[in-house]
């Protein structure tokens, strides 16, 4: 211990901090504040990623959609069969699902469709499902934020969806999506293709979209062409394009944050280069002093280094551990709003916790080490100027 | 060997870093995503085959960038380029929905 750290070096340098405590306890505060937001920020980030990045595997390939005119269309179900004949497809499905806009509460809500008879979607649903009635294709399975907004809205055992005529058509709500897919469930309804297609208005042979499975990955590109060439009024959206989407929302919004980075960062910047101007006269003269009563350059570069090791770390270690249980604690109570926008459809926002080992030592070596540096740099020019020539 | 408050201040510093290990452990217990709970997500995807997060309601695509609300602002881009700011930055007025 004794020979990495001179505790008698480390003994001055915590009194000298505290000699002048309230100056320091500024500083301390100031650079632990910049640490926990910025780590809160990028906490948050990565917990989203995370999120996206456990479930966007097991999405289906391939989504084939019809446009006219650049807008999306109904597309026919006949033309299931024909992708199907494509080699390499695995599995196609025509899917029923789109939104619909609840007035009373102001908020989307996403309906989705799925076959009844189909066994693996049967048991899937049973195994997501706190069921409160027994399980019926006639009912409706909600997500815990479109159950509480329902509730609100004294709709608690069944919900009357408004038909493209205006007549209500009212459905039974079997239970609830637990909570743990709160992230991915919270505004989904799931039905039964023959109610979605009532509720909206469209008939057998239309559904919203086609979804196509292709087993083999090196395959997925070329069934893509494929299928654009059958259809070419059809956009075909692969499981890549919408990794690289994602991809593109993590630039650009760690863009944002790194903007925010930069301009605290050059704030921070601004101290140090304020405090690596100059320093104060009598932390001047407390060189020369100790210059004067034998201590070399090295043992007074060494106790500046331990007075701005302690400042920063201490600050480093305190903002880590206040982000921490603000974001994964409390839920980011002022910052979540900034991610899930104003909607009223809020998801509880328990995030999953993720230890991001990168962004620690991202914002580590962004802190601690310009600090250090802020302190030593000027000391170092004090002291190596000859200690009657300091005191003058 | 060292004095009281050098010794005070070694203590608080070795109890912050006490602090911030059981704080690691206990949401590393309580927060973390277990296994079953990992294929609870997958497994309700593979049956929504929706990919975006519920979080952020307002974006003109909702649950599939590829299909928007009817509430949307601008035409959805073909190569589905991110370009919708407030899908997570921006705070809109409370007021931002019809009512």
């Amino acid at each position: 211990m004794n020979r990495y750290i001179n505790l008698y070096l480390l003994e001055y340098s915590i009194n000298s901090l505290l000699r002048q405590k309230y100056k320091n306890i500024f500083i301390t505060t100031i650079l632990t504040f910049l640490i926990f937001i910025l780590s809160s920020m990028f906490f948050i980030t990565s917990s989203i990623k995370n999120e996206l990045q456990y479930s966007v595997e097991s999405l289906p390939e391939i989504t084939v959609q019809k446009l006219i005119s650049g807008k999306h269309y109904d597309i026919e179900v006949s033309r299931v069969d024909e992708i199907l004949s494509i080699t390499g497809v695995n599995d196609v499905t025509a899917r029923v699902w789109g939104y619909y806009y609840f007035v009373n509460a102001g908020v989307n809500f996403t309906l989705v469709g799925i076959e009844q008879f189909e066994k693996q979607y049967k048991n899937s649903l049973q195994n997501l499902v706190d069921a409160t009635k027994n399980f019926d294709e006639s009912n409706a399975y909600v997500g815990q934020g479109v159950k509480e907004i329902m509730s609100k809205n004294y709709f608690k055992e069944y919900f009357n969806f408004i038909l493209p005529d205006g007549s209500l058509k009212k459905i039974d709500i079997g239970g609830t999506f637990k909570s743990d897919t709160n992230l991915e469930s919270n505004d989904v309804i799931v039905l039964s293709k023959e109610n979605m297609r009532s509720i909206y208005g469209m008939s057998d042979e239309y559904a919203t979209d086609i979804v196509v499975k292709v087993a083999n990955p090196d395959e997925v590109v070329t069934v893509a062409a494929k299928i654009k060439l059958l259809y070419p009024d059809t956009r075909v959206i692969t499981k890549n394009d919408l990794k690289v989407s994602y991809q593109n929302i993590f630039d650009y919004k760690s863009g944002v944050f790194l903007a925010l980075f930069i301009v605290s960062l050059f704030t921070f910047f601004i101290i140090v280069f304020d405090k690596s101007s100059g320093l104060s006269s009598s932390e001047r003269k407390e060189i020369g002093v100790l210059k004067a009563i034998g201590w070399s350059l090295d043992d007074v570069l060494k106790e500046k280094f331990y007075e701005g090791a302690l400042i920063s770390i201490f600050a480093y270690l305190l903002g880590i551990f206040l982000a921490l249980g603000f974001v994964y604690g409390l839920g980011a109570p002022l910052l979540r709003d900034i991610f899930s926008g104003y909607s009223e459809l809020k998801v509880a926002f328990e995030l999953p916790f993720v230890f991001d080992i990168q962004t620690m030592v991202l914002v580590f070596f962004l802190s601690v080490p310009i600090y250090i540096a802020s302190i030593i740099i000027p000391s170092w020019r004090v002291a190596t100027m000859d200690a009657d020539e300091v005191m003058r | 060997m060292l004095n009281k408050k050098a010794k005070l201040s070694i203590y608080t510093f070795v109890f912050l870093i006490m602090a911030l290990v059981v704080e690691y452990l206990y949401l590393d217990k309580t927060k973390a995503v277990s296994k079953s709970q990992i294929e609870a997500k997958k497994e309700f995807v593979s049956l929504l085959g929706l990919p975006d997060l519920a979080i952020s309601t307002e974006a003109t695509f909702i649950r599939h960038r590829s299909l928007s609300s009817t509430f949307e602002i601008y035409k959805d881009d073909g190569i589905l380029r991110e370009y919708f700011p407030s899908s997570f930055i921006i705070m809109n007025a409370k007021n931002g929905n019809i009512k």
